[in-house]
């Protein structure tokens, strides 16, 4: 299953770390989506729970440090009608996660897309992609 | 999909199953080769998305829209896990199931495990209602069209995310139509002379899903969005 996705999990999640904004069920704009961070690690945890799965994995930082990402998901129903499962990814899977970082949390992100060890896409966060301005405008009607 | 829509014992169309935005799936794909399997309706950002010139705001509605949207999710009841109201409802990316009889049809939602009550039996509207997130509904057929007219809708609701208001003098008119098997369309109808210069309506596309079930999204499991907005 998770190489049928592969492929759409590639491209979706390219685009959404160069959208000037993404919308889930809200707003995202607690995400700095052109801050994009890429980390490589080991799982910890995913956690199967609404309104957004997440992903926590540790890796080191610059000063050699352990540091336990936390990556925000789309929810686990979306997640589940794409065929993924509670236990798709384990603790002690060795991850490679691009996302977006939150504004004012340096450990916290939006995952765009996950690779496996090999750096073969596993997965993405992507829900949508989409420019929140009226198409007519610089100014709100 | 495109066989004739189905009827109910008494003849009428038969809306029963569960619904979602019929939204192409590459409809947000910038790469070519894109094959993103996640859909969602455009007026879940912006009722007026499509229409020339925009929703038609009151200045007060303007105001209020353009302060929602620049704060960003930071103030969106959505953001906090309340409960999805409609006409918002059909653009959230959780489904919809519709249970139909024929004195009423009951529409339930994944989000918060959410329902919607839609009276058939001829009542009318009350008089004085208890505001609600979804307000009190009534519905009734013109041929083979569902018109569902809702009033006592709370005054401080969102029509979408950029944070279009909708307030308690709205009159929100839902006209349901089942086109085939596997599409029905639902003219969303706004008159909110609070809010709003003139009523205004949009039309959006639903697709009957058939490959998957209810499934439960309740948001306060764990919900760790709100403390990101500093």
């Amino acid at each position: 299953m998770l190489n049928l996705l592969s492929r759409s999990c590639i491209a979706a999640g390219v685009a959404l770390v160069a959208a000037s904004a993404v919308w889930a069920h809200h707003s995202q704009s607690e995400f700095d989506f052109k801050s994009v961070v890429e980390v490589e690690g080991n799982v910890t945890k995913l956690e199967w729970m609404s309104p957004h799965a997440r992903l926590y994995v540790d890796a080191l930082d610059e000063q050699g440090r352990t540091v336990n990402w936390n990556f925000e998901l789309p929810s686990p129903m979306t997640l589940m009608r794409r065929g993924w499962k509670r236990n798709s990814l384990k603790p002690g899977d060795h991850v490679k996660v691009k996302g977006a970082r939150a504004r004012h949390f340096p450990d916290i992100a939006y995952a765009s897309v996950i690779r496996d060890g090999s750096g073969n896409p596993l997965f993405t966060g992507v829900t949508q992609i989409y420019d929140p301005q009226p198409p007519q405008s610089s100014s709100p009607k | 999909m495109k066989a004739p829509a189905p009827r109910t014992r008494e003849g009428k169309p038969d809306f029963s199953g569960i619904w979602f935005a019929n939204v192409p799936a590459k409809d947000y794909c910038k790469e070519k080769d894109c094959i993103q399997e996640e859909r969602m309706a455009r007026e879940q950002i912006n009722w007026g998305i499509n229409m020339q010139g925009g929703l038609p705001y009151t200045e007060w509605s303007k105001q209020v829209m353009v302060k929602r949207r620049a704060n960003g999710g930071r103030d969106d009841p959505h953001t906090y896990c309340k409960p999805p109201n409609y006409p918002r409802a059909w653009t959230l990316p959780q489904h919809t199931k519709i249970i139909q009889t024929p004195k009423e049809m009951v529409m339930l939602h994944e989000f918060n495990a959410a329902y919607r009550e839609v009276y058939l039996d001829g009542r009318p509207l009350p008089v004085d209602p208890n505001p609600t997130w979804n307000g009190y509904s009534t519905g009734h057929w013109e041929g083979d069209t569902l018109v569902i007219e809702t009033n006592g809708i709370r005054d401080d609701m969102w029509l979408d995310i950029q944070g279009s208001p909708i307030t308690e003098s709205g009159h929100v008119t839902e006209r349901l139509k089942r086109t085939s098997l596997g599409l029905m369309k639902v003219q969303v109808s706004i008159n909110d002379p609070k809010a709003y210069t003139k009523p205004w309506s949009v039309t959006i596309e639903m697709a009957l899903q058939v490959d998957t079930q209810m499934l439960e999204e309740i948001c306060l499991d764990n919900e760790q969005d709100v403390k990101l907005y500093q």
